[in-house]
């Protein structure tokens, strides 16, 4: 279930990567002017939490080393299409981390050709620009925090689901 | 037609790609038609949806995803150069290291050679000496004694096999200063016989090598002479031990 998830308490870590995401501007700059040290550090600030949300999605060890890999290659080979001033490092890297599990999942699946395509269409660096200061604030983890607290364990079991393997509606969706 | 209203519970499910065809199709045509609401409702579920993905359990990568991620986009480990310049040092450090140890071997050697040689050369004059002594035809003279000042010792002389000095007391030369022996035939100018020096205890012997007539031989004496040695005498003779007679 989603809350048992959780490594540390919920609030806590909403609020650590909200002010994670929102201090990107410089590194993100960094990125795009191929600065050799800015690779290690964007690995250093999301590396972690990319091999841990797809080890979540694939759990399976080697094919999570090399999914990390092709997650931090995508974002290299893209960044100069990113927004540095108004754009969202964080979540961008994440949802490619993610997108790259999902897919791989449905690729063991035989399901690779139908996901691929949107997944890659979900996942450019124009997506993740023109971010407001609101989408990232903290009274938004709060409210999350608060709407998590609120579920049901088959609406946490649902959430999972539709976050970390891909399952389409109708199975999980609430409605 | 939609309105922004019905997308407002969907935009997490298209940023996740969960949407069927046709409501993200509905999507896609309304955001392209630049409206701000429904882009801005996006952002914050993209937003959102990265919330919720950083919750995964945490899990520690291994240390080599960092490096397969560097090494990826062509950002080598830091590390490397690093270990280049240990090893390379290294490396130094051990090559002036054996230098040093070949250096100090081969000085060793040089001075072991050195010092057998000298052994080898000491060893050949004892037994030249030794066979100046067995022989019962050398003739032995004595000097110095009964003089109040050293040195003192003796000079034998063999037909066949030259003179042996064997002397005490004598001090060594002084710096660019050698002992010279002399031949003196009797009645005769004095030949050279060889440089020495003496040890450092006072003991010297020299041996003039090759045959002497002893008929004639006059007496055998040392004086200090430059370096190089000299021609003739030009000091007072230290040592004279004469040998007419014999």
């Amino acid at each position: 279930m989603l809350w048992k998830l959780l490594p540390v308490g919920l609030t806590y870590a909403l609020l650590q990567v909200t002010l994670r995401f929102k201090d990107d501007s410089d590194l993100a700059k960094r990125l795009k002017d191929r600065d050799p040290r800015a690779m290690t550090d964007l690995y250093e600030r999301y590396g972690r939490l990319a091999y841990s949300l797809i080890y979540r999605v694939v759990r399976n060890a080697g094919a999570a080393e090399d999914l990390v890999q092709e997650t931090f290659l995508r974002v290299w080979n893209r960044v100069q299409s990113f927004d540095q001033t108004k754009g969202a490092l964080g979540p961008w890297v994440l949802t490619v981390a993610r997108n790259r599990a999902i897919d791989y999942l449905r690729s063991v699946d035989g399901k690779m050709s139908a996901g691929t395509l949107e997944l890659d269409r979900l996942e450019t660096p124009v997506m993740f620009s023109n971010f407001d200061d609101q989408a990232l604030s903290m009274d938004r983890a709060r409210v999350l925090k608060t709407a998590f607290e609120k579920l049901t364990p088959t609406q946490r079991q649902v959430i999972e689901l539709a976050y970390f393997e891909g399952f389409r509606k109708p199975r999980w969706r609430s409605g | 037609m939609s309105s922004c209203q019905d997308f407002r519970d969907d935009f997490e499910l298209y940023a996740l790609g969960l949407l069927d065809a046709e409501e993200k199709a509905e999507i896609d045509a309304h955001l392209r038609t630049d409206c701000a609401t429904c882009d801005a409702a996006l952002k914050r579920a993209l937003a959102l949806n990265a919330m919720v993905m950083s919750m995964a359990p945490d899990v520690v990568p291994p240390s080599r995803v960092k490096w397969r991620v560097l090494s990826g986009v062509g950002v080598h480990r830091m590390s490397w150069g690093w270990l280049a310049a240990m090893a390379a040092a290294c490396m130094l450090v051990v090559a002036l290291w054996f230098s040093v140890q070949e250096r100090s071997r081969a000085a060793e050697l040089a001075q072991a050679r050195h010092t057998l040689i000298q052994v080898s050369g000491q060893r050949d004059r004892l037994m030249q000496a030794l066979s100046f002594l067995d022989d019962p035809s050398t003739l032995p003279v004595s000097f110095g004694k009964g003089k109040p000042l050293p040195p003192h010792g003796n000079v034998f002389v063999h037909s066949k096999l030259g003179v042996l000095l064997i002397a005490s007391n004598l001090p060594p030369a002084a710096a660019g200063k050698v002992y010279e022996m002399w031949v003196i035939p009797k009645g005769g100018a004095p030949r050279p016989a060889g440089l020495f020096q003496s040890e450092a205890g006072g003991t010297a012997m020299h041996i003039l090598s090759g045959p002497v007539d002893a008929a004639t031989l006059g007496a055998i004496a040392v004086t200090l002479e430059p370096e190089a040695g000299s021609a003739a005498p030009t000091t007072t003779p230290i040592i004279v031990a004469p040998v007419a007679g014999l």
